[in-house]
């Protein structure tokens, strides 16, 4: 019992964080919210599923329980956690600087207006990859889909969010980051 | 952006191509400026999105991980499907038991209740019958009546009242048509004495089956012989009505022994009825059908069906 409570602290530990920001993005930034859900997912693991499949196989557990989690969210309300999202962001306390602060929230409220506006299923999947970095077979299992479908949903999102990119505020802005 | 490439890039970039695809991506890449400033791009957009920080605090993740394993965990199911524990299994079997037990005991029962009516009529033969010689009360039910011949009746011996006797039941079989599958098979005759509540179970039963041959009844009512498809729909009925008889047949024999005079006439004219129509042939004339039909108005059988099993469903609820 205590190996599996330290086993299960590893994974806790290694994959908690990204779950949440995976939350947050999928979300549209709703921190709270998204640490709640993350928090259940890991309930629920440790619960109903912890000791019945691999390690390995728990992360896409994780990763499908939470998105369905938040696909549930999504349904009852979008505007009910806002207010207080936005409170809690400013009673957060805020380690850096002034301007390096701006930027980063000026960069964060950037992506994740352009995610928002990509179909739930291609903003999974493209989350799952880039941030994630998992193959298109584990995309496929995480989201119960085929593996063409995923290469598709992430193709489609990445050329929708160039286009938008590019009309907001020009690519070029960001460009030399990733060409390095 | 017209390129072919395009989605080849998104997959190079996520390094799902095949070795020889991705050099041929890349040879491609050289020559082509829409697909170098389309990869640069969607490079661009990977580092925005992954380097999205999220606002966790240290603080909330242990308080998280505190929580959950705090919280206890229940024995967490190994498998996927039905899992029965010892204490389920002991549970049926001891159901299973209890079954097998009861029908038995019900069986024996049945046969000592048997048993001491015949020694009842065998103690009563030898007393002397006004109405007709000891012989004659032995004898066994006939197959068929003989007309003016005096039947058996009920002795008016007070003394023997205690116990009420049960007249055997006459069961006259007509053997079926060549052509038909059932022949009539009229009530016992049972005394009014052996008047029982019917079990929940029967009324269930019974009401089922009377919404079921209603709808029959109606769907039957309804048959076009003239139209295309009328021998189908008329062997679907036929195939409905058959089932049905079995069914009457048996509800009316339990209603006949739980005394339910209402119940067991009811299905008594509705039988022949389910018979006629379980025996029509694959192609029937319309007179046939239009003799069922009018008996089916005559007798006034679907509005009684249906305040029957009306009635019998708001007594089980």
């Amino acid at each position: 019992m205590a190996s599996e409570d330290a086993e299960f602290t590893m994974l806790f530990q290694d994959f908690y964080p990204s779950l949440c920001r995976f939350l947050e993005c999928l979300l549209g930034g709703r921190a709270p919210l998204a640490q709640d859900l993350a928090q259940e997912s890991f309930l629920q693991l440790h619960r109903t599923a912890w000791g019945t499949m691999p390690v390995g196989e728990a992360r896409f557990w994780l990763y499908r329980v939470a998105r369905n989690m938040a696909i549930n969210e999504f349904r009852k309300s979008h505007t009910r956690y806002r207010l207080f999202d936005r409170v809690v962001e400013v009673m957060s306390p805020r380690a850096r600087n002034p301007e390096q602060e701006y930027e980063t929230q000026e960069r964060k409220t950037l992506v994740l207006e352009m995610l928002q506006t990509l179909p739930e299923d291609q903003r999974t999947a493209l989350l799952l990859r880039e941030q994630e970095q998992l193959s298109y077979r584990e995309i496929g299992q995480v989201l119960n889909v085929s593996e063409s479908k995923v290469k598709v949903d992430i193709f489609r999102a990445r050329a929708s969010l160039r286009e938008r990119w590019n009309k907001v505020s020009g690519l070029s802005r960001y460009a030399g980051v990733g060409n390095s | 952006m017209n390129c072919s490439f395009t989605e080849k890039i998104s997959s190079l970039i996520d390094g799902e191509l095949t070795a020889a695809e991705a050099r041929e991506v890349e040879r491609h890449l050289i020559g082509c400026n829409d697909c170098q400033q389309l990869r640069a791009d969607f490079l661009s957009l990977r580092t925005q999105i992954a380097g999205y920080e999220t606002s966790l605090q240290p603080a909330v993740q242990k308080r998280a991980l505190k929580k959950i394993l705090g919280t206890e965990r229940p024995v967490p199911a190994r498998r996927l499907g039905w899992s029965f524990g010892p204490s389920a299994i002991a549970f049926a079997t001891l159901v299973i038991a209890a079954a097998v037990i009861g029908l038995l005991f019900y069986q024996s029962s049945k046969k000592s209740e048997g048993e001491s009516q015949r020694v009842a009529q065998q103690t009563q033969s030898p007393s002397p019958v006004p109405s007709g010689s000891g012989e004659q009360s032995r004898q066994q039910p006939q197959a068929t009546p003989e007309p003016g011949r005096e039947q058996p009746q009920p002795s008016p011996n007070k003394g023997n009242d205690e116990t009420p006797r049960r007249q055997p039941s006459k069961k006259i079989v007509r053997e079926p048509k060549p052509g038909e599958q059932f022949a009539v098979v009229p009530a016992p005759v049972q005394p009014a004495e052996t008047q029982t509540i019917r079990s929940a179970d029967a009324q269930t039963l019974t009401a089922m089956h009377f919404e079921k041959s209603e709808t029959l009844l109606l769907a039957f009512r309804n048959v076009r012989l003239n139209e295309p498809g009328a021998a189908k729909e008329v062997g679907y009925e036929r195939k409905r009505a058959q089932q049905l008889v079995l069914q009457n047949m048996m509800l009316r024999r339990e209603a006949d022994a739980g005394g339910d005079v209402q119940i067991s006439s009811l299905l008594e004219s509705l039988e022949p009825i389910l018979i006629d129509i379980a025996n029509l042939p694959d192609r029937p004339d319309e007179n046939a059908v239009r003799v069922i039909r009018q008996r089916v108005e005559r007798k006034n059988i679907v509005p009684l069906l249906r305040v029957n099993s009306t009635a019998l469903a708001r007594a089980l609820d």
